[in-house]
């Protein structure tokens, strides 16, 4: 059977445009000259390589601890507030890493209340007189990033623990295996990895964060190679490097998956029912769902709230009703435009398509793991181009909202296939099979089969792409048309001259906006475990 | 349901195409690094006084490159950056048209705007030293190169290197000093450092405050905003702790940097662009960059505030504050070498 066919080629072609701000990054990455180099093999590029990696292992272990402990245990265990946790483990998600960053500061450092209180417990008179860690730290960035980054790995490995059948459990019962170990852990290993993935390309890409502690990573070598040293050609190299880290990193994960199988045999069973256990269990099991909660948003959220009591923060309510009703309607625009891109690729290079074409679609969602400035600007290259090309008479508004459109898809198009992948890959292609042998057309095999097997999974990457775009900022401040101000920008421009007390209501309606799709995704994966 | 959902999305498309006829024919469009509600007021006075309408498109980092793409198509017509080595690379990047304008020329002072009339400084910023009110004495510390001194051993703090401003500064040492004895010095301040470089200048007032450090490297305007912040008054009380110092009083002057602006070469407002140019340069919005901003204003004609006459008259580095920008490259790879 020829792979070239009315499915493959057609998104064969999309992949293509979509990658190719990527494309114009690493031409320029090319063209540049190489001059810059010993310069920086000598000085900086040692120690930003290793922060890179500290912070990339530091987060990932903690996001994967935060996050598979907690979907374990809100999926397995009766303990009190258990349904609560279920949704509310992922409201840091709506929390953006540069806010989270600035009131951990402000809550830690020298002048907050938590140094103040101690002085005035201990009776201490100034910072020589005792040692606190200090919050701008390797340290407090893989603490800050984490507790907003693991609803990731929570969510994807949440969907697939609900949907595990019970009869897998029994077995292991049987056995007497640990069923965590034997029958959990190893079969949500797709969402799992796409979690983990997820996590570290943002911990990659991520500005706000480590320049507001001053952590010198590859991301903020780029930045000083592009504006100090006036190099974007020297800036594009250093990405490159930053996205074969990430290439490296995939590749590794596709290839330790290659035999295995994570489908169920069987059609759809009764899943697992809730485990009661004893008393100090159960405090055990509430305090350690707590924990990332308490610090991925509760003290955030109490900090903004805070500053917005104590009146520092600007309220003008119809400049926010304003940039709230441009925020949700580009995001879930975006996200919709996201969700079936995603869809239809991940089908596609599953079922029909030849290994070319399958790198292809997998080399499209690679766009989040550049800092996002940077693909901005590939974005602005690529556009200058085709409006050389062809030359459109759009107008500014329209044209500028389309290429953010665009430039969201580039962006956040890895979760959307990170999310999809893992349902697919939960699909037994003897259905797919059966189907054609029936002579189903492979529409109605979508249709029929794949959609409503990977439902959750579709909904569970909509709300990711949409609470992320919600945040985006670097993207959205850069290929904006004029006037035009989402939640994100309008924090922006206090926040980025450390005063977000100012604007720290926008700050809190971010969060909020956040909030209804959360509540909302959570009861739909429980009502479809259900059925 | 499916009905409701189509027409939900037509409506937000709807939107978004007919927001576009709101449009007034009468404007002038800015490409801005600098944060609107910083020059909301400015652009609020202009439209009042010539009807002319202001958009803004504010950005950090990459109006430069967007320009670029742009190309001819670009809706920009004015360009404000709040450092000369951004400005200088719209310069380079030959975007910006040669204004001959006897209002810009009167107002601003020949080292302060380009040597063919390309590219306009609109405010001075100087970069001073904050030393603590308690431990440091008076006249202790007077040029910039002291701070490489051992008896500041574990007494300083900075901002990481690499932001604009410390690069800038470096390369005004490079100017007057040298490069080898602009990285001996800036190795010896890295040796001098309290803490890792962190923050904003903001946050080293406050660290002088918190007894952190005693001297730090500061642009005059935030000692202003910190000295009348209502929104938040604990900041008041980090102004209180300090003095400022102009340094380099008795030979080249005070290091300064420049906010300023240039028309685009594909710009399709020119005139309103060069009107708005123009109206940043007279002495009402001159005064309004010093009473809001507590910038220097760069219009020797216009009286300054009485907050800045109250940190008393200095004497500026008159270097052209071009070679700032020149120098900015070289300064980098001596940060980047001495880890500051």
């Amino acid at each position: 059977m020829s792979n070239w066919n009315i499915w493959s080629v057609p998104v064969g072609i999309i992949s293509l445009i979509i990658i190719s701000p990527v494309l114009a990054i690493f031409y320029s990455a090319l063209l540049g000259d190489t001059s810059l180099w010993p310069h920086l093999f000598s000085t900086v590029l040692p120690r930003y390589l290793l922060n890179t990696l500290i912070l990339m292992i530091g987060v990932g272990s903690l996001s994967l601890f935060f996050g598979i402990s907690t979907a374990w245990l809100v999926s397995r265990y009766e303990f009190p507030a258990r349904s609560f946790f279920e949704w509310a483990l992922l409201l840091p998600a709506a929390v953006p890493a540069y806010i989270i960053a600035y009131t951990y500061t402000d809550l830690l450092e020298y002048a907050g209340p938590v140094q103040g209180y101690l002085r005035e417990f201990f009776n201490w008179q100034n910072s020589q007189d005792y040692w606190f860690p200090n919050i701008r730290s390797m340290e407090g960035a893989i603490l800050v990033m984490s507790s907003v980054l693991y609803p990731y790995v929570y969510l994807l490995t949440r969907a697939s623990f609900i949907t595990l059948p019970i009869s897998y459990f029994q077995t292991s019962a049987i056995y007497g295996r640990k069923p965590f170990f034997s029958v959990a852990l190893p079969l949500a290993r797709p969402a799992i990895i796409a979690g983990l993935a997820l996590v570290l390309m943002e911990t990659i890409s991520d500005f706000g964060t480590v320049d507001y502690f001053a952590i010198e990573t590859l991301t903020l070598g780029v930045f000083n190679v592009w504006l100090g040293m006036n190099s974007l050609s020297g800036a594009a190299q250093i990405s490159s490097i930053l996205f074969l880290i990430v290439v490296v990193l995939l590749t590794l994960e596709l290839i330790a998956r290659r035999n295995q199988r994570f489908y169920e045999k069987h059609s759809r069973q009764q899943t697992l029912e809730l485990e009661n256990v004893s008393n100090i269990k159960k405090i055990l099991f509430f305090v350690i769902c707590l924990a990332p909660l308490f610090l991925g948003f509760l003290i955030p959220v109490s900090v903004l709230l805070n500053f917005v009591i104590k009146g520092y923060s600007i309220i003008n309510f119809r400049e926010i009703i304003d940039t709230t009703i441009t925020s949700i309607s580009i995001s879930f625009i975006a996200s919709l435009t996201i969700m079936f891109l995603s869809f239809l690729m991940v089908v596609v290079a599953t079922y029909k398509s030849n290994t070319f074409q399958k790198s292809v679609i997998f080399l499209a969602s690679c766009g989040y793991a550049f800092p996002g400035t940077i693909l901005a600007v590939g974005i602005v290259v690529f556009v200058g181009w085709l409006n050389e090309l062809f030359y459109f008479q759009i107008s500014y508004f329209v044209g500028g909202f389309l290429v953010l459109i665009f430039a969201y898809t580039l962006r956040f198009l890895a979760i959307g296939n990170g999310s999809i992948r893992s349902g697919v890959t939960r699909i037994n292609p003897n259905l797919i099979d059966a189907s054609k042998t029936m002579g189903r057309s492979f529409l109605t095999t979508i249709k029929k089969i794949i959609l409503p097997l990977t439902y959750t999974y579709i909904l569970v990457g909509g709300i990711l792409v949409f609470v992320d775009i919600l945040k985006e900022l670097p993207i959205t401040l850069l290929l904006r048309p004029f006037n035009f101000e989402t939640l994100a920008t309008y924090v922006y421009q206090y926040a980025s001259d450390e005063m977000l007390e100012e604007s720290s209501f926008a700050a809190l309606i971010i969060v909020l906006a956040g909030l209804g799709p959360v509540v909302f995704l959570s009861r739909t994966i429980k009502k479809y475990s259900l059925n | 349901m499916k009905n409701q959902f189509t027409r939900f999305i037509v409506f937000f498309i709807l939107i978004f195409c007919f927001s576009e006829s709101l449009y007034a024919k009468n404007e002038v469009n800015v490409y801005s690094y600098r944060q609107p509600i910083l020059i909301n007021p400015f652009f609020e006075e202009f439209t009042k006084k010539t009807g002319i309408k202001v958009n803004v498109l504010h950005a950090k980092k990459g109006l430069l490159e967007r320009v670029l793409a742009e190309g001819a198509n670009t809706p920009a017509d004015l360009i404000l950056t709040v450092d000369i080595a951004r400005l200088n690379q719209f310069l380079k990047n030959d975007l910006l048209i040669e204004i001959n304008s006897n209002v810009l020329s009167q107002n601003i002072p020949a080292h302060l705007r380009d040597s063919n009339n390309k590219w306009f400084a609109l405010s001075k910023r100087a970069r001073i030293l904050a030393v603590s009110k308690e431990r440091v004495p008076l006249n202790s510390i007077k040029n910039i190169e002291e701070l490489a001194e051992p008896k500041w051993r574990g007494k300083i703090c900075t901002r990481p290197g690499s932001h604009d401003y410390n690069r800038s500064l470096l390369a005004s040492i490079i100017a007057a000093n040298g490069v080898k004895k602009a990285e001996e010095w800036a190795s010896n301040l890295v040796l001098n450092l309290a803490r890792k470089p962190e923050g904003n200048d903001r946050a080293q007032a406050k660290a002088i405050h918190e007894g952190v450090c005693d001297v730090a490297v500061m642009n005059t305007y935030y000692f202003g905003k910190m000295k009348f912040n209502e929104k938040n008054p604990e900041q008041q009380e980090w102004a209180k702790s300090i003095n400022l110092v102009f340094t380099n009083q008795e030979n080249r002057g005070n290091h300064i940097n420049v906010a300023g602006g240039g028309v685009l070469k594909y710009s399709k407002n020119k005139d309103n662009a060069i009107t708005l140019l123009e109206f940043l340069t007279q002495p009402k919005a001159q005064e309004l960059y010093s009473t809001m901003n507590f910038e220097y204003p760069v219009n020797s004609s216009v009286i300054l505030s009485e907050e800045l006459n109250s940190w008393g008259e200095f004497k500026e580095d008159k270097l052209p504050v071009e070679r700032l920008a020149e120098l900015a490259p070289t300064a980098q790879k001596i940060i980047d070498r001495v880890g500051w």
